[in-house]
């Protein structure tokens, strides 16, 4: 749908003298879009929603993918549901950032926050975009131990969660706490990084 | 021996549908390796892989990035994508070839129109000063040019009927096509109107799928296929983007493309046409110089199933396969691209 105006002309405009408001024309533009999800993600969102992760484990690689794409990547297979495992809800930190929020249009946080991967304990892939608590800023380190924090199952929604890519599992999982454990060596994570 | 080395040796497309469960890379996935499995050949024996797609069809910034993981990106490749039909990827790809110095190319073109509204999507594709602010969709944007193909006395409503039915009865032997059966002239023009002059089966369904293609050149296509399509010659032009500053009653884009590909008239066993809407073939035909004997669009064409972003690309891969499967010798391709006949290309096909 579009809404365009274009400024109308000042009366009495002198030729060869054009006001530059007259040169401003406005489009603004939305658009509509409905989707299912696949099957694989929306397997991933009524397991999700139920408490528990499953991915699918490339039948030639091996790999473990959470969610799951419905192919691995890197070999360049489907996968299916044959191909579904559970992964636990503990993992490892494998990056993060702490932003600082500015207040640009949209941005509700005012406070810096926590942007982490997070490589489930049996995944190959980590979960990006979450959030980290229980222990300070300042202490946040690659190979932290976490585990999830389940939102209460009558709070639980598949909100964040699209075909794009984009979202996460933030309508379900609010966040991962640190568990106190050792941290985990370098071995563990550094292939899995993003 | 004809005009190119380059040849068309593997090719395979998913069926088009109306709504496809699968995301687009989902689609392409089986898609790509079917064609690479066709060609038998290694996937890593591609020296270089164009995609077309067009992410406003989905919504999803950088869709085209996931695309590329039906080809098996890691360890890195060579590859290029275009935000235009799969066709002006295999453009892209053939012309790599030509340069020589490697053998085999794979181009792929894909698109869910499922989740958009096309006729919102579209209008955003027109310039951005008169046409896109009134939200001109195509159907729209047809129907003028349908009016101007009437009043020009150039084709009849009837006309139009004879193209959706013939598309319809040919789709019948397409297994990857959407629309299809036995519908004849006269019922359809007791339709009523959708955009008068146009019947909505004058537009083409909205579509979901996925199409690829594996060119080898010279005695590696020989090797790997007993009868390759050679592609004899591929150009495309490109006419102004505003409808209202040319001919739209015709296409010299097209003509020219023809000749610069190398048609010269000459017979043709299998004529592929992306006649999006009905009137668009009598265009087509026209700019081509085409006898009234020519069989067009056997597949039934974009009017029985019009994946964009891969319809095009769709044209090619039909006209090739009749050549690879030995029915047909000579064989000519068309893909569009913009606002009405706005961009044009041309394969011209040809076995030994």
């Amino acid at each position: 749908m579009s809404d365009s105006k274009v400024a109308a002309p000042e009366s009495g405009a002198q030729e060869g003298a054009t006001p530059k408001e007259n040169l401003v024309m406005e489009h603004l533009v939305s658009l509509t879009y409905r989707e299912r999800l696949t099957p694989n993600l929306n397997r991933f969102v009524d397991k999700l929603l139920d408490g528990q992760i499953v991915g699918h484990k490339c039948p030639s690689c091996g790999r473990v993918y959470v969610p799951s794409k419905g192919y691995c990547p890197l070999c360049v297979v489907a996968t299916s549901e044959a191909d579904e495992v559970e992964v636990v809800d503990t993992g490892t930190v494998t990056g993060f950032t702490i932003i600082t929020p500015v207040a640009y249009y949209g941005q509700k946080a005012t406070d810096p926050f926590v942007y982490a991967s997070v490589l489930l304990d049996g995944a190959d892939t980590p979960l990006n975009g979450q959030d980290i608590v229980g222990i300070p800023h300042e202490q946040l380190r690659m190979g932290l131990r976490v585990k999830a924090v389940w939102k209460p199952k009558e709070e639980r929604s598949a909100e964040g969660i699209s075909n794009r890519g984009w979202g996460g599992i933030g309508s379900v999982v609010s966040a991962f706490e640190a568990t106190g454990e050792p941290d985990a060596s370098e071995e563990v994570y550094k292939e899995h990084i993003f | 021996m004809p005009g190119s080395d380059i040849a068309i040796i593997g090719y395979a497309q998913s069926p088009s549908v109306r709504d496809a469960d699968q995301s687009e890379v989902q689609l392409l996935v089986p898609t790509v390796s079917a064609a690479i499995e066709m060609a038998g050949i290694d996937r890593r024996e591609i020296g270089f892989t164009c995609a077309g797609s067009c992410d406003y069809l989905t919504g999803g910034p950088f869709a085209f990035v996931s695309n590329l993981e039906a080809a098996g990106a890691w360890p890195p490749i060579s590859e290029s994508h275009v935000e235009a039909d799969g066709a002006w990827a295999m453009y892209e790809a053939w012309m790599r070839l030509l340069e020589g110095d490697i053998d085999i190319a794979l181009a792929f073109g894909s698109g869910k129109s499922s989740p958009s509204n096309p006729a919102e999507v579209w209008a955003q594709q027109l310039d951005p000063y008169y046409l896109a602010p009134l939200g001109v969709d195509p159907a729209s944007l047809a129907a003028i040019q349908a009016r101007a193909l009437l009043d020009a006395g150039k084709a009849s409503e009837r006309d139009f009927a004879e193209v959706v039915s013939r598309s319809r009865r040919n789709a019948k032997g397409n297994p990857n096509a959407q629309l299809r059966g036995d519908v004849d002239a006269e019922s359809l023009l007791a339709e009523p109107y959708f955009r008068a002059p146009l019947r909505k089966h004058d537009l083409p369904p909205i579509s979901d799928a996925a199409v690829a293609v594996v060119m080898a050149r010279g005695d590696r296509a020989r090797q790997l296929c007993s009868r390759p399509a050679w592609i004899r010659g591929m150009d495309h032009r490109i006419e102004p983007h505003q409808p209202g500053m040319r001919d739209i009653t015709s296409s010299a884009s097209t003509t020219l493309a023809a000749r610069k590909a190398g048609f010269d008239g000459g017979p043709l066993d299998v004529v592929e046409l992306c006649s999006t809407f009905s009137p668009q073939e009598v265009i087509l035909r026209e700019a081509l110089g085409l006898d009234a004997g020519t069989d067009i669009n056997p597949s039934g064409g974009p009017l029985a199933a019009n994946p964009i972003m891969a319809v095009g690309l769709i044209r090619i891969v039909e006209a090739a396969s009749r050549i690879v499967e030995g029915t047909a010798r000579t064989a000519l391709a068309h893909a569009t691209s913009g606002p009405l006949l706005q961009q044009n290309l041309v394969c011209l096909l040809e076995g030994e």
